[in-house]
């Protein structure tokens, strides 16, 4: 087996090596360095990786127990990045590395939560007051936001936050108040999720001409 | 009214999950992840690379590089090469 699943890019020094359940069913990741970053990598059979729930935590599980501690900064894959050779890894670090650099330094020391404001069935709400409130208790303490898509009418906010871990405590309890005010009238539903590793902030995308 | 307390995020939801790593995080092409014949010369969209034309143009001389390296055959002398954003091009110096 010659093909590297990848996880998520480091910096060099900052790598691992140690058993745990990874994707396709391999039973260690480790990490190939080159160009002064890391890719942590597990081995697999594949280069089209089946998207199942299982693997899907298990590329999810990986990447929080690395983020873990916060001792660690990790730019995230997307779900499926497997290469057939590691000189067209190594490439990739190369070529990719002012961006891997940059994306490094944006998300470092920090998590990614999400939050999604949901209308109770039949219940009337002022959205723009809602997201009025949310964004007094809220801007201040996130580093970054970005606006996910309202896919139901019910669904007033859909934000994922870009949090530093100093602001953790302060952050939750923020939310604490805005469950508070939104969740006592009945008309809102508040879904606080995470911590993920800061997949809505990393803006990479790497091609080949 | 009792003070509100601190409210802790939820990590098992797996729809939030799948939501992230199917749509957002890095993505590499296949074919710079499959290589064929040699190396490609990648191709990288990300901030950096549009944060300003002093970014573009130092990144474009370093691109020159690479080219030239592949056409002479000697890409491992390529190891050091350095192509990070100076500071006074960055996307925040340069918004600021």
């Amino acid at each position: 087996m010659t093909n590297r699943y990848v996880y998520g890019v480091v910096e060099a020094g900052d790598g691992v090596d140690r058993e745990i359940d990874a994707v396709g069913g391999a039973d260690r990741i480790y990490t190939i360095e080159h160009s002064r970053l890391g890719a942590v990598v597990s081995d697999i059979d594949t280069t089209e990786p089946e998207r199942t729930d299982e693997d899907a935590r298990r590329h999810d599980d990986i990447l929080r127990e690395l983020m873990d501690g916060g001792e660690r900064t990790i730019v995230p894959m997307q779900f499926g990045m497997v290469f057939d050779n590691d000189r067209a890894l190594k490439n990739v670090l190369r070529g990719g590395r002012p961006a891997f650099r940059r994306a490094l330094s944006d998300v470092e020391g920090r998590v990614e939560l999400g939050l999604k404001l949901v209308r109770e069935e039949g219940a009337e709400v002022d959205d723009d007051a809602v997201r009025g409130a949310v964004d007094d208790e809220l801007e201040e303490l996130a580093a970054d936001s970005v606006e996910e898509g309202l896919f139901s009418d019910r669904l007033v906010l859909n934000r994922s936050y870009l949090v530093d871990r100093e602001n953790r405590e302060a952050f939750d309890e923020a939310i604490g108040r805005l469950e508070a005010e939104f969740e006592e009238g009945g008309d809102l539903l508040v879904q606080y999720t995470g911590p993920f590793a800061p997949y809505s902030f990393v803006d990479v995308h790497i091609g080949a001409q | 009214m009792a003070q509100p307390q601190r409210s802790r995020p939820d990590s098992s939801s797996l729809a939030e999950v799948l939501d992230r790593i199917l749509d957002k995080g890095v993505v590499i092409d296949v074919w710079a992840r499959v290589s064929v014949v040699g190396i490609e010369l990648l191709t990288v969209e990300a901030r950096v690379v549009v944060a300003s034309v002093d970014t573009f143009l130092h990144y474009a001389e370093e691109i020159s590089k690479i080219e030239q390296a592949t056409s002479e055959g000697d890409l491992e002398d390529l190891e050091e090469l350095d192509v990070e954003t100076r500071p006074e091009s960055s996307p925040q110096s340069a918004s600021e």
